[in-house]
């Protein structure tokens, strides 16, 4: 169900954006510093996941919350004259390294437990 | 249908979480792929989708290059207005040289000239029996001297002998030898007839040809050829240039 969800999402997305009009170059560094943001989201959100601690709400607010402020503050950066986007690009791919690796480390794990359950099922097979 | 029920009832809160993902992944993919065809589609070099930024050192830098060509402009421009004087001056300078040059030339007699004048056709008949016992004497280079003053002093611009330009330094000439006298213009054999052409005005050469104390009259009387015919406007005496060479080996200028 979630996963048809998200798929269905991903498509219609795409499709709409692919024939959407182009925004003003201008505007631009709005959008990807909120695709940034949202990304960051998401792997927050999966990483919680893994950590069993998801919640639904915090992940919605979050996802939508940080593309809002992400996108404010870059306009306020603008206003004041100082690139504030750079910052925030610093602060959400950092944290999407982290949660990249919490991750990582979560499936290899996994899969290393799996090795050593089919090395520890074949000895009893054997014995 | 039974079983089906209650899954649904039991997905409740699964169904509002894969609305709300799936808003999320909607939302996420559209600004994705947006921000994808802005980038993909957008010319940096392109005025209309220039930062604001990139478009003030734009403006910048052309209006460096503006003033630099304005510069650059303005002197060329100075040059050529320069240039243009001077070259006018020069023009002058050679329209008056031409015009005096011409003028000279038409005094010298170097060019070939046209205008209203006078045709005098001078046959001698030397040796023709007038009446008994008087004979009819040869025209001599006196006469056509004296001719060629009348003429001039009757106010001629430009005379010719035969087709020999008179000029400053012409000698009419008759040389006699051995019972044979050849008449010569500048060392040029000439013949009788003789056709003088006078440009200048038509009635006073007119008049002064048929005076009754001038030489031609006088010719005449003695025995001569003579006709006078004067030009009309549609058919003007032609007068060659002067043929020979006029240079200088001994005068100079004076010096100061």
């Amino acid at each position: 169900m979630i996963i048809i969800a998200i798929i269905l999402g991903c498509v219609i997305g795409a499709i709409i954006g692919v024939n959407a009009p182009i925004i003003p170059y201008t505007y631009s560094t709005f959008l990807a510093i909120a695709v940034v943001a949202a990304l960051d989201s998401v792997f927050g959100g999966i990483t919680s996941v893994i950590k069993k601690n998801f919640d639904l709400t915090i992940f919605i607010t979050g996802f939508f919350c940080n593309s809002i402020l992400s996108i404010a503050l870059t306009y306020l950066g603008q206003r004041l004259n100082i690139d504030i986007y750079l910052a925030a690009l610093v602060v959400f791919v950092g944290r999407m390294f982290t949660n990249l690796t919490i991750i990582r480390r979560y499936y290899v794990d996994l899969w290393k437990s799996k090795i050593t359950q089919k090395v520890k099922s074949g000895k009893k097979a054997e014995e | 249908m039974k079983t089906k029920m209650p899954k649904i009832k039991m997905s409740k809160t699964k169904i509002v979480m894969s609305i709300t993902i799936g808003i999320a992944c909607f939302s996420l993919m559209l600004v994705m792929f947006m921000q994808f065809k802005v980038v993909k589609q957008t010319d940096i070099t392109s005025i209309e989708t220039m930062r604001e930024e990139d478009l003030r050192t734009e403006l910048a830098d052309w209006k460096e290059k503006y003033t630099e060509l304005t510069e650059r402009y303005n002197d060329v421009m100075a040059k050529i207005t320069e240039y243009q004087s001077e070259k006018e001056s020069d023009e002058k300078t050679a329209e008056l040289l031409q015009s005096e040059l011409n003028q000279l030339n038409l005094a010298l007699g170097t060019t070939d000239i046209q205008g209203e004048g006078i045709t005098i056709i001078l046959e001698d008949k030397k040796d023709t029996e007038l009446s008994e016992g008087i004979i009819v004497s040869q025209i001599t280079d006196y006469d056509l001297l004296i001719v060629v003053r009348e003429l001039f002093a009757a106010g001629a611009e430009a005379i010719s002998i035969n087709d020999n330009r008179i000029v400053a330094m012409t000698d009419i000439f008759l040389r006699e030898s051995n019972e044979i006298s050849i008449m010569q213009i500048d060392s040029q054999r000439i013949t009788s007839p003789y056709v003088i052409k006078a440009i200048g005005n038509r009635a006073y050469l007119e008049s002064a040809a048929n005076s009754k104390d001038g030489k031609l009259k006088q010719l005449q009387n003695a025995g001569h050829g003579l006709e006078v015919q004067t030009s009309s406007a549609n058919k003007p005496i032609i007068i060659n240039a002067y043929t020979g060479t006029i240079d200088s080996k001994y005068m100079q200028d004076k010096e100061n």
